[in-house]
């Protein structure tokens, strides 16, 4: 009884909702509605939810899991009344949803492709970034008179959006493709150099002394000491870099690229197909969540000894 | 000659531009293998003494001389254990010790260190705890963790900064038996300097006690402790002259702070 009173919630009368809109009569489109892409896609999101909700006895799992996807049926609802059902949008910009669905599924070897082809340029511009931010950023920080002038320095710089270098780069590296990784690597590289800095000049004075008395070099000062202390701060520009590093994929996919999610997007938002470029979209927002998903696993991981 | 001679010392320290005078002409001899402590009230300048022992500090005049070399920094012939802080949280027991015995003792591989730290979290009680992180450990057992990394590093000198100050009563007591049980219990005994403000801690603990003055700090009155080892809290209070010893450093505490009194600050 309580487990069939938990199933009737908002978000399980919204499914319902969402399957009955294939009562309403369609419009003429000129694009195909697709509705039964809707369906199967609902229908995922209801098997994940009941598993859920059947499954853990943790409330704010529950609570979470049964919100975003309520949401994400209200909003697929709202979405097939104003396209397909009412017409209320302009149908050439707005394809209904279903359109966009069928666009993912009969896309989706190109996608991986192109989402590989992005990750691969994300993944370069971000590791060389975070290789060379973090030690410099433990050098300059620890050195206290030129952190101190460092740090206004790269205040400046960081405040240039990276997409003003492009030219340069296009002008001064070998390859498009190079050009797209260094604007990657600007995004990330000032905020990380940046936390590092500060994360190195908060370590806790007792901290350091600790280590001076057990008579620890410089190195290991730097590296099993320094680094780990200030490790809370860095990721904070980590993070930063990374979000900054997804939002500029576009504009570094614009520089010639043949390939990436950025370039899919742009492409076919240049010729008109705004189902494709929506379903880019969307699937650029499901990648860069995963990811994020993923990094804060191992951000969790390496800062568990935090209270 | 002692292990640690202190001659004439003078210790300053400046803030916002005044400079203050935290120690002034402190003379003092430490033996090899002695436990001295080194009471006070707060800010008589007893941390600054050892944080120059320490090497984290520096002398403004006279001389402190370890084995007849005057220090130059910190080193690895002295194993200090503070109040807070002296384990890094992002270590686990284990980890801090095995960390504290590789800057000593180079050739040891990680097995071998980590067979040391094991060995050592036994004496302090805390088998079970090894790969507990510090937020993990009560207060007292960071401190047992402190305690056994200063002394698996095992170095000729012990500096101690007020390390169970932050422990309650209760706690406190056990914490003295076992460094006690410790310190007592090695084949060659280690220098100790016990940093302190609490008078039943020290008479407890030491062979000798080191009374300083408030600002500046200045010896009042060195001590000898006469009581036989091992000693033992309950029988301790028993022993005749432990309520006359207790008394006079009482006195003397109080006196020294009662100088101040009438003058710019009191500290207690």
């Amino acid at each position: 009884m309580a487990r069939l009173r938990r199933l009737l919630t908002v978000s399980n009368l919204l499914f319902i909702a969402l399957l009955l809109l294939r009562l309403i009569p369609d419009r003429a489109l000129r694009v195909q509605d697709h509705f039964e892409y809707t369906t199967y896609f609902a229908i995922a999101l209801e098997a994940v939810m009941l598993a859920v909700t059947l499954t853990t006895k943790n409330d704010r799992i529950r609570h979470v899991f049964t919100d975003v996807i309520g949401f994400l049926f209200a909003f697929l609802c709202a979405w097939t009344l104003a396209t397909a059902k009412f017409k209320v949008l302009n149908e050439a910009v707005f394809p209904p949803p279903g359109a966009v669905f069928q666009a993912m599924a009969v896309d989706v070897k190109v996608m991986f492709a192109n989402i590989g082809s992005s990750l691969v340029l994300v993944f370069r511009g971000y590791v060389l970034a975070l290789v060379i931010a973090i030690p410099l950023g433990l050098f300059l920080g620890w050195n206290v008179r030129v952190g101190s002038a460092a740090g206004y320095i790269s205040k400046f710089l960081a405040s240039i959006s990276p997409i003003v270098y492009i030219p340069y780069f296009i002008v001064l590296l070998p390859t498009f493709r190079s050009a797209s990784v260094a604007v990657m690597f600007m995004a990330a590289f000032w905020p990380t150099l940046a936390s590092t800095m500060s994360g190195v000049l908060g370590v806790e004075k007792r901290i350091l002394d600790s280590a001076k008395t057990l008579g620890v070099g410089h190195g290991t000062m730097l590296f099993r000491v320094v680094l780990p202390a200030a490790l809370p701060q860095i990721f904070i520009g980590c993070n930063q870099g990374l979000s900054v590093s997804f939002i500029l994929l576009t504009s570094a996919e614009m520089i010639g690229a043949r390939s990436g999610m950025g370039y899919y997007v742009n492409n076919y938002a240049n010729f008109g197909n705004y189902t494709r470029a929506l379903a880019g979209v969307f699937v650029i927002g499901i990648v860069v969540t995963v990811i994020t998903f993923f990094f804060n696993i191992l951000q969790r991981w390496l800062l568990r000894w935090k209270r | 000659m002692a292990k640690i001679e202190i001659k004439n010392l003078r210790a300053e320290y400046v803030e916002k531009l005044d400079r203050f005078v935290a120690l002034d002409d402190v003379s003092l001899d430490i033996n090899e293998g002695e436990f001295v402590s080194i009471i006070g009230s707060s800010g008589c300048g007893k941390s600054t003494l050892l944080s120059i022992l320490q090497g984290l500090n520096f002398p403004a005049g006279g001389s402190v001389t370890i084995d007849g070399k005057p220090i130059t920094g910190t080193g690895r012939d002295r194993g200090v254990v503070f109040q807070h802080y002296s384990l890094f949280p992002w270590m686990n027991a284990r980890n801090n010790i095995a960390f504290g015995v590789k800057q000593v003792r180079r050739g040891l591989k990680r097995r071998e260190r980590y067979e040391v730290a094991d060995a050592f979290l036994e004496r302090v009680g805390l088998s079970e705890f090894t790969r507990k992180y510090p937020h993990q450990l009560s207060g007292g057992m960071q401190q047992r963790v402190a305690i056994a990394r200063a002394l698996a590093m095992d170095t000729d000198i012990l500096l101690m900064d007020e390390p169970f100050g932050a422990i309650d009563a209760k706690n406190r007591t056990i914490m003295q038996e076992l460094l006690l049980k410790l310190w007592d219990g090695e084949e060659r005994r280690k220098t100790v300097v016990f940093v302190t403000h609490d008078i039943d801690e020290a008479i407890f603990l030491s062979d000798k006690i080191v009374m300083l003055s408030n600002s500046p700090g200045t010896v009042v009155k060195e001590i000898d402790v006469p009581f036989a080892r091992p000693r033992d809290h309950a029988e301790l209070v028993q022993t005749e002259g432990y309520f006359k010893l207790r008394n006079e450093m009482m006195s003397l505490l109080f006196s020294s702070v009662g100088d101040r009194i009438g003058g710019t600050e009191v500290v207690i």
